[in-house]
């Protein structure tokens, strides 16, 4: 009993200790935190502009993680060119709709074979160091540092590519051994920032020292970087652009935890902040905030989260199979679960918002009833434990929400799914290097035209040990086919028909599960107009209203 | 310095040697073989199979791994411990700019630990029994288990949100440019949370370690003929006792500076405090080898210092202890 009592003291300072924290968090003035009016929830701060712009200011954007170098042109590292690319051009801006609009080239020609692309440059365009841009920095930059560094570009660009021609200083001509369709949808600013000649040639390009302390064309020029901390551009002076860019200053500070992120941005330490799927429904009920959601951005831009199946094991080689079991995932569960309702049900293999989606697509059914049937009919039945057959899902930790749920639907139709979560690089060694599994998963990023992120996933010759490429191990000469004639034929509408022949037919033969469209959510303070979200210089044309 | 001090310093100083070839070893080996691919850091995710084997010859990525250690060994001894993959930049330059951060948070921590869990240890121990001892003790238990991130967390969501007295992450304030005292003022503001972060687990800890040793010298005969003398209690604890419980303390401050360093990565993260932890957490993270390898040397050297620097401070503290 004496015990008993002197454990008391102990027993109720323990509970006060771990209490207090609580307790004074929920003490705290919940009115403090307006809530009141909603301004332009969900629409893009561009649409919320309404006065003339106005210079000056400093606009600080959080970013999740460190650049590391800062030349955009020799990787498609996300985080580098988040940062990196306010500094930089392309020959081709992409506008809201992904439409091509001028950048360093004010026009371009295109010949009627679709084999020659002639780019006629801006003029009067100086490099941050005061250097004049020309012709010859766009062919050294492709030549030397896209075609070799830029594994994207690389990929898309140089098997079909026969050589780049500059017959004076403010023309460019690109020539192709075959007609290519794409080409201005790979120009911007992401896809191929122009870097210096006088600063690289003949340099160790990856090593060189300007990586990180750029020189380039771009509306902000470099001040100051200091690893793990912050990156500081200010205004270039001698921008192109008459009138732009209109901030004074831009800082990228890094914060790498989401909660600590979210924070900064409503305690107004930070005026842009990406957004995970759990705070959106939060920050649209805050005052002076606005929501705003891109299909698009540097990491990528129409990304698909999918389930690969492994077409060289059964049973999941059986095309009736992978129709039963694409029928009894719930992707309506998944949206709400998993993306708190930030993004889409997938509707086939390209993203709906994506120009080529074929719009007349169905919404994929969930029906377990016509799941079980169908599996019953393709010959799998129960075995004594109730398992019509075991599967193993080699997922990234991160996907464990959706493994989970996964695993219920599948369950519910007697497939036992033996989930393996492994670190995220374990997970796609194993899946695209080691090919050791039954299902994998994959965010593909489809970009702003099918040739530079479908084809990948589609493509008979893409069945390689290389991340992100044909997993599935998917083989239909018709699908190669329909993609080298979507690729040569240069006028997007009579691109569009090809491609929704190239969907229906993937949809017969499902060799991937479709799961969910993501979109990127991110908040700014209601005051800051026209930001440009889908491209890696976002701040170009953004201004702060007093 | 005393000619004894001096070889026993050079003698350590060359035991770590070995010691410091099984870490890099240990290190070395681990670091290679766990999953993940550093090009596909460098390069990004998409490309064809013979770019991503260029890029592996370039950086000796596709010799067997006792060739590349081989390699990394005799660089090493040169002094040369390579590129950063993700920085283009040498190792030890990267490192260094991060060294100030983390050690300001470190010695700030460790001060307020030293501090706050000396003197509350002493606070226990004379109210044994008592509801402040009780408090304090349990206090403590609470501070050395609760997890840092999480403490940093409700640190960031009550003082910096809801009350708004510290910013909520970083070590300066992204709009200024501050210069002289204004920036030091600044820096200190932003040190508050993090340092307090990292320390409550070795406050706590020190108020344990501090309570125990006084309670052990209680029935000690220098104690009681202190007492006998007519001593004040305070001079007793504080002139007598404390000295003598200073030994044990001394070496757990010691050895814990690899645990601050661990915890140092987590709070660095929580805060955004720009430090070696959060360069650590993202070399790891993108399979940065040459930074990885290069910051365990740094870590595994601290610890190998803090524990000679330990036991010089033994010796000086107690006559009785000699350089063995």
């Amino acid at each position: 009993m004496e015990a008993v009592r002197r454990s008391i003291p102990s027993l109720i300072t323990a509970c006060v200790v771990v209490a207090l924290p609580f307790l004074l968090l929920a003490c705290g003035d919940d009115d403090a935190k307006p809530t009141a009016t909603n301004v332009g929830v969900g629409s893009s701060p561009a649409a919320t502009a309404a006065a003339a712009p106005r210079k000056g200011g400093t606009f600080v954007i959080s970013a999740s993680s460190d650049p590391g170098q800062l030349n955009p042109a020799i990787t498609t590292a996300g985080g580098t060119h988040f940062a990196a690319g306010s500094m930089y051009n392309g020959l081709v801006d992409l506008d809201k709709d992904f439409k091509p609009a001028p950048d360093l080239a004010e026009n371009w020609t295109v010949s009627e074979d679709g084999k020659t692309y002639t780019f006629k440059l801006a003029k009067g365009v100086k490099w941050h160091d005061g250097v004049p841009f020309t012709s010859a920095d766009v062919k050294f930059t492709f030549e030397q540092v896209l075609l070799k560094f830029h594994a994207r570009t690389k990929a898309g660009v140089e098997p079909v590519l026969a050589g780049i021609d500059v017959p004076d200083d403010l023309t460019v001509v690109f020539r192709f051994k075959t007609p290519y369709a794409p080409l201005l949808q790979q120009l911007n600013v992401i896809e191929a920032p122009i870097v210096a000649k006088h600063i690289y040639e003949g340099t160790d390009i990856q090593n060189n020292p300007a990586n990180l302390k750029p020189v380039g064309t771009g509306p902000f020029r470099f001040v100051e970087y200091k690893k793990g901390q912050q990156l500081t551009l200010e205004r270039n002076p001698d921008y192109f652009k008459p009138g732009l860019p209109y901030f004074d200053k831009l800082v990228f500070t890094i914060i790498p935890q989401d909660a600590t992120r979210v924070l900064a941005f409503e305690n107004k330490e930070v005026d842009y902040v990406s957004l995970p799927g759990a705070d959106v429904a939060r920050f649209e009920k805050l005052d002076g905030v606005v929501v705003g959601r891109s299909p698009a951005g540097s990491g990528g831009s129409f990304c698909v989260s999918t389930l690969i199946p492994n077409l060289d094991r059964t049973p999941l080689d059986k095309l009736e199979i992978r129709q039963a079991l694409n029928v009894a995932i719930d992707r309506q569960r998944m949206v709400k679960q998993i993306l708190f309702s930030q993004g889409d049900a997938a509707r086939g293999p390209m993203a709906s918002t994506l120009w080529s989606f074929d719009k007349l697509l169905p919404a994929f059914d969930y029906n377990t009833q016509k799941a079980n049937d169908a599996l019953e009919s393709a010959g799998a039945k129960k075995g004594a434990d109730g398992n019509r057959f075991k599967l193993t899902a080699v997922m990234p930790t991160s996907q464990a929400k959706l493994a989970e749920i996964l695993k219920e639907n599948f369950a519910a139709v007697g497939v036992a799914l033996e989930l393996q979560l492994l670190e995220v690089n374990e997970a796609n060694q194993t899946v695209f290097v080691k090919r050791d599994f039954d299902l994998g998963f994959a965010s593909y990023c489809n970009g702003p035209d099918p040739e530079i992120g479908v084809r990948r996933v589609y493509d008979s010759t893409n069945i390689k040990p290389v991340l992100f490429s044909n997993g599935a191990g998917y083989r239909n000469p018709k699908v190669d086919d329909l993609f080298n004639r979507g690729v040569a034929e240069v006028v997007r509408e009579k691109r569009v028909p090809i491609y929704a022949e190239l969907q229906k037919t993937l949809l017969a033969d499902m060799p991937y599960f479709w799961l969910l469209e993501t979109r990127n959510a991110y908040a700014v303070q209601a005051n800051l107009k026209d930001l440009r979200p889908w491209t890696s210089s976002l701040a170009e044309y953004a201004w702060l209203d007093k | 310095m005393d000619g004894r001090l001096a070889a026993y310093v050079v003698r350590r100083l060359l035991q770590a040697v070995p010691l410091m070839f099984v870490v890099l070893t240990i290190n070395f080996t681990l670091v290679h073989l766990a999953p993940g691919d550093p090009i596909t850091f460098l390069a990004g995710d998409q490309g064809n199979t013979q770019y991503f084997a260029e890029q592996r010859a370039k950086y000796d990525l596709d010799e067997p791994i006792a060739q590349q250690y081989g390699r990394y060994l005799l660089n090493a001894v040169r002094g040369d411990f390579g590129y950063s993959f993700s920085y283009g930049q040498g190792v030890f330059s990267i490192i260094l700019e991060r060294v100030p951060a983390t050690l300001l948070l470190m010695l700030t921590a460790q001060a307020l630990a030293s501090v706050l869990g000396i003197f509350g240890g002493v606070l226990a121990a004379r109210h044994r029994g008592g509801w402040v001892g009780t408090f304090i003790r349990t206090g403590a238990a609470l501070g050395y288990a609760l997890p840092v991130f999480w403490v940093g967390q409700l640190l960031i969501l009550f003082f910096a949100f809801r009350m708004g007295l510290f910013p909520t992450f970083g070590m300066e304030s992204p709009r200024s440019d501050y210069a002289g005292l204004r920036r030091i003022f600044d820096i200190a503001v932003h040190l508050v949370l993090p340092a307090v972060a990292l320390s409550l687990a070795e406050v706590g800890l020190l108020i344990r370690i501090t309570d125990a040793s006084l309670r052990d010298l209680e029935g000690a005969d220098f104690v009681r003929t202190a007492r006998a003398k007519g001593l004040k209690e305070r001079t007793v604890t504080y002139r007598h006792m404390l000295r003598n419980a200073l030994l044990p303390i001394i070496t757990v401050l010691g050895g814990r500076v690899g645990t601050l360093l661990t915890g140092a990565v987590l709070v660095e993260i929580v805060f955004a405090w720009p430090g070696l932890g959060r360069l650590l957490f993202q070399a790891a993270l993108t399979r940065d080898y040459p930074l990885l390898m290069a910051m365990f040397i740094v870590s595994s050297a601290s610890v190998v210092i803090a524990n000679l620097v330990t036991d010089i401070a033994y010796v000086l503290l107690d006559p009785r202890v000699t350089y063995g």
